[in-house]
């Protein structure tokens, strides 16, 4: 019990942490208000996810070839396309690709906090920077993501302009717009020194090879726009077959990410190129010269095959259930593993193998069943975690 | 149950298990104190509708006595390891079930199962025609549901339909929302040719009110507490503010947004109490305090666990003077029965 006992402890050190409490509440009513908000504006958007719902019922069932037609669509755009059966194979062909002594400008991947990514890549003498501002803070904190879109959504400004001064050597103070003008000075150069930018991908087209990448601060454009090398790691439930279909999938992500619109929707397909001279093709003018897609399974095919617990692959990460669970309110990304609240529980138990975390998150959750009224995708969290509680009996 | 699911699930909801599939009830309460409440209520026992206690209202007192040890256990110097030994820890600290509920009956029928006694009154009155099964009720077993004991709640969901069928039932009138849910929805999933009418209380007595004239004893403020299961599993979100509605003197305020299907748990769900008491507590007094801001003077709700949990959470505020009651005990005041 000795995993329960750590993470209970821990869980409980957050339940008594005000500052959670507190940043949590304000989070909680602005998503709501923006939800409510930007769904009445954009009212389609429910008939919509039933659409998508649909469209991921059927892809999650065909993954590997969705994979396989995706690769061969990047491979046709000059792009390079890798199939990773496991977290090892995806971080020894990243591995292979960045080498040693690089530096890399790196977007939010929950991908790749799933395999440890920059800490691999780190390890490996690489210097990594986090350019989303909350993964830069969880960085620099040496801390973990405690919400997938909101990673630093626990840190208060004053814990910010802390941490921030001791960086830069000056006396910071907690005032928001300060400290983004200070992380935007401190990463400025890094985009254009980078050899290498690293992102995910929120949705990608199977016909096309194409990656949606959704953002609101500008970092995953430059990150993977101005280095000479992109590499993105997208799991494999990742895929939907056309490019219609994943342009449903990013609008319904990002309508229940609370925004009505986002700055920013990259789409990248294949690396830059120009036939401006002579119309000779040629790739890298200014962007990246390469482009390499890493398809990872680790788990995926073997979960997509159980008839409950598949729908944890049909989450689109918009986050929107973190905000109505009664338990992330009071200790954020502490209920959790590398993703978070109940259906955690599947990602830790199918995905990370980690059986004790798994039971430790499955009997933590109340099966109160908020979380799948503002899902999207209708992810049905409490059956699944009554059936991941059964498996966990039966000593499965 | 095997070596691998003793380890892994917490040992609070293996008691609460072996309780179910040893005595038929979720605190493992000798056969003897089962359907006291109703011993002076007459009530028939060979009918083809029964009225469905649950376990829930007939050990609320126990309930609460053992929820505050284990409460306070959990904040003392035991801590992080001693819920997840429920057991062994009732042993260690001599905390005697049977005994408690031996005081508990030495008090005569108390206000424990006034919201049972209630709502018998109120079908009565109504003109609905049940009887009870007494110390033959069968135990629901939804809780061997939730901690994924399914194999249990299998061979408890064949068994309990049989006894059910053994008394010539054909209609169920539940009023815990567990049960409701199990005897309605997860029994039928193990039973073949499953073929028992299950309602809920607030739904009976709906469709018996429309012509009657119901009068609060006072003007009052009431806010509604939606448990989990009657409206997120079940769907019975508008029958109980119907009735609300339709008494007169009361004054129906409700949450803004955590109403409804938006309702927050209160922190008590699927023998989480048990395994997280403490944090459990802050979720009950964060609902509490969702509740208290509508101004009301009395949360109306409708299951024990709810209950508990809501009057805990007030006491956590420091909050006087909020009545927290289930909506039976309401329409029987405004029926006067």
């Amino acid at each position: 019990m000795s995993i329960f006992t750590d993470y209970k402890k821990e869980l409980m050190d957050a339940a008594h942490n005000d500052r959670i409490r507190i940043a949590l509440s304000r989070a909680i009513a602005s998503y709501r208000a923006n939800t409510n908000k930007a769904l009445k504006k954009f009212p389609h958007t429910i008939k919509m996810a039933e659409e998508v719902r649909v469209i991921k019922e059927k892809a999650i069932s065909e993954m590997e070839k969705l994979a396989q037609q995706a690769c061969e669509s990047i491979e046709e755009n000059k792009g390079k396309a890798y199939i990773a059966k496991t977290a090892d194979d995806a971080l020894n062909i990243i591995g292979e690709l960045v080498g040693k002594n690089k530096l890399i400008v790196k977007g939010k991947s929950m991908t790749g906090e799933e395999i440890g990514l920059r800490e691999y890549l780190e390890e490996h003498g690489n210097e990594v920077y986090e350019t989303d501002l909350g993964e830069f803070i969880i960085q620099k904190l040496e801390s973990r993501p405690m919400h997938i879109l909101s990673p630093a959504i626990h840190v208060p400004k004053e814990d910010v302009a802390q941490l921030f001064s001791k960086i830069t050597g000056q006396e910071l103070q907690p005032d928001v717009e300060t400290l983004v003008a200070t992380a935007r000075n401190l990463l400025r150069d890094k985009y254009f020194r980078a050899d290498i930018g690293i992102s995910g991908s929120n949705v990608v087209a199977a016909d096309t090879g194409t990656l949606f990448l959704i953002e609101n601060e500008g970092n995953i454009r430059l990150a993977t726009g101005a280095p000479p090398i992109h590499i993105a790691l997208v799991g494999m439930e990742k895929l939907v077959p056309t490019l219609g279909d994943a342009w449903k999938v990013a609008e319904v992500t990002w309508r229940y990410a609370n925004y009505s619109i986002p700055s920013y929707i990259s789409l990248v397909s294949g690396p830059s190129k120009t036939g401006d001279i002579e119309k000779v093709t040629t790739y890298g003018a200014h962007g990246p010269k390469e482009m390499h897609v890493i398809f990872m399974d680790a788990g995926r095919t073997n979960l997509a095959r159980h008839p409950i617990l598949r729908q944890a692959l049909y989450c689109l990460r918009c986050g929107g259930c973190l905000y109505e669970c009664p338990i992330f309110a009071v200790t954020a990304g502490h209920f959790g593993d590398k993703y978070f609240a109940g259906i955690g529980a599947v990602w830790a138990a199918m995905i990370s193998q980690n059986v004790e975390k798994a039971a430790s998150i499955a009997y933590t959750c109340l099966t109160c069943g908020r979380c799948k009224i503002r899902c999207p995708m209708k992810i049905d969290t409490p059956e699944m975690i009554v059936e991941l509680r059964k498996l966990i009996a039966e000593g499965a | 149950m095997n070596r691998k699911s003793k380890e892994l699930i917490p040992p609070g909801l293996v008691y609460i298990a072996d309780s179910i599939t040893s005595k038929h009830n979720i605190l493992g309460a000798p056969k003897a104190s089962r359907a006291k409440w109703a011993k002076d209520l007459n009530l028939p026992k060979e009918t083809t509708t029964i009225f469905f206690a649950g376990c829930g209202y007939q050990y609320t007192r126990e309930l609460e006595s053992l929820m505050s040890l284990i409460q306070k256990a959990d904040k003392g110097v035991i801590g992080a390891e001693m819920p997840m030994r429920i057991a062994a820890f009732q042993k260690k600290l001599g905390v005697d079930l049977a005994g408690m509920y031996l005081k508990t009956l030495a008090k005569g029928n108390g206000t424990d199962a006034q919201p049972l006694r209630d709502a018998v009154k109120v079908l009565s009155k109504l003109g609905v025609e049940f009887g009870y099964l007494a110390d033959d009720e069968p135990c629901c077993g939804g809780l061997l549901h939730y901690s994924g004991l399914q194999a249990e709640f299998a061979q408890n969901a064949q068994e309990t339909y049989k006894r059910l069928k053994s008394f010539g039932v054909k209609r169920i009138i539940s009023i815990i929302p567990s049960c409701t849910h199990a005897l309605r929805n997860l029994i039928p999933d193990y039973v073949e040719g499953y073929d028992l009418e299950v309602k809920h209380f607030s739904e009976v007595v709906l469709e018996n009110i429309q012509s009657r004239e119901l009068r609060f004893p006072r003007e009052v403020k009431v806010t509604y507490h939606d448990p989990c299961q009657l409206s997120r599993y079940l769907g019975l979100i508008e029958e109980p503010r119907q009735i609300l509605r339709a008494i007169k003197g009361i004054e129906l305020v409700e949450t803004d947004w955590t109403k409804g299907e938006w309702a927050t748990c209160c922190g008590g769900g699927g023998g989480f109490e048990v395994v997280f008491p403490e944090l459990s507590q802050i979720l009950a007094a964060n609902r509490a305090k969702e509740l208290v801001e509508t101004g009301a003077q009395i949360i109306v709700t409708q299951c024990p666990g709810c209950i508990m949990q809501l009057k805990g959470g007030l006491k956590e505020l420091k909050i006087d003077g909020v009545e927290v009651l289930d909506l039976a005990q309401i329409v029987a005041m405004a029926m006067e029965v």
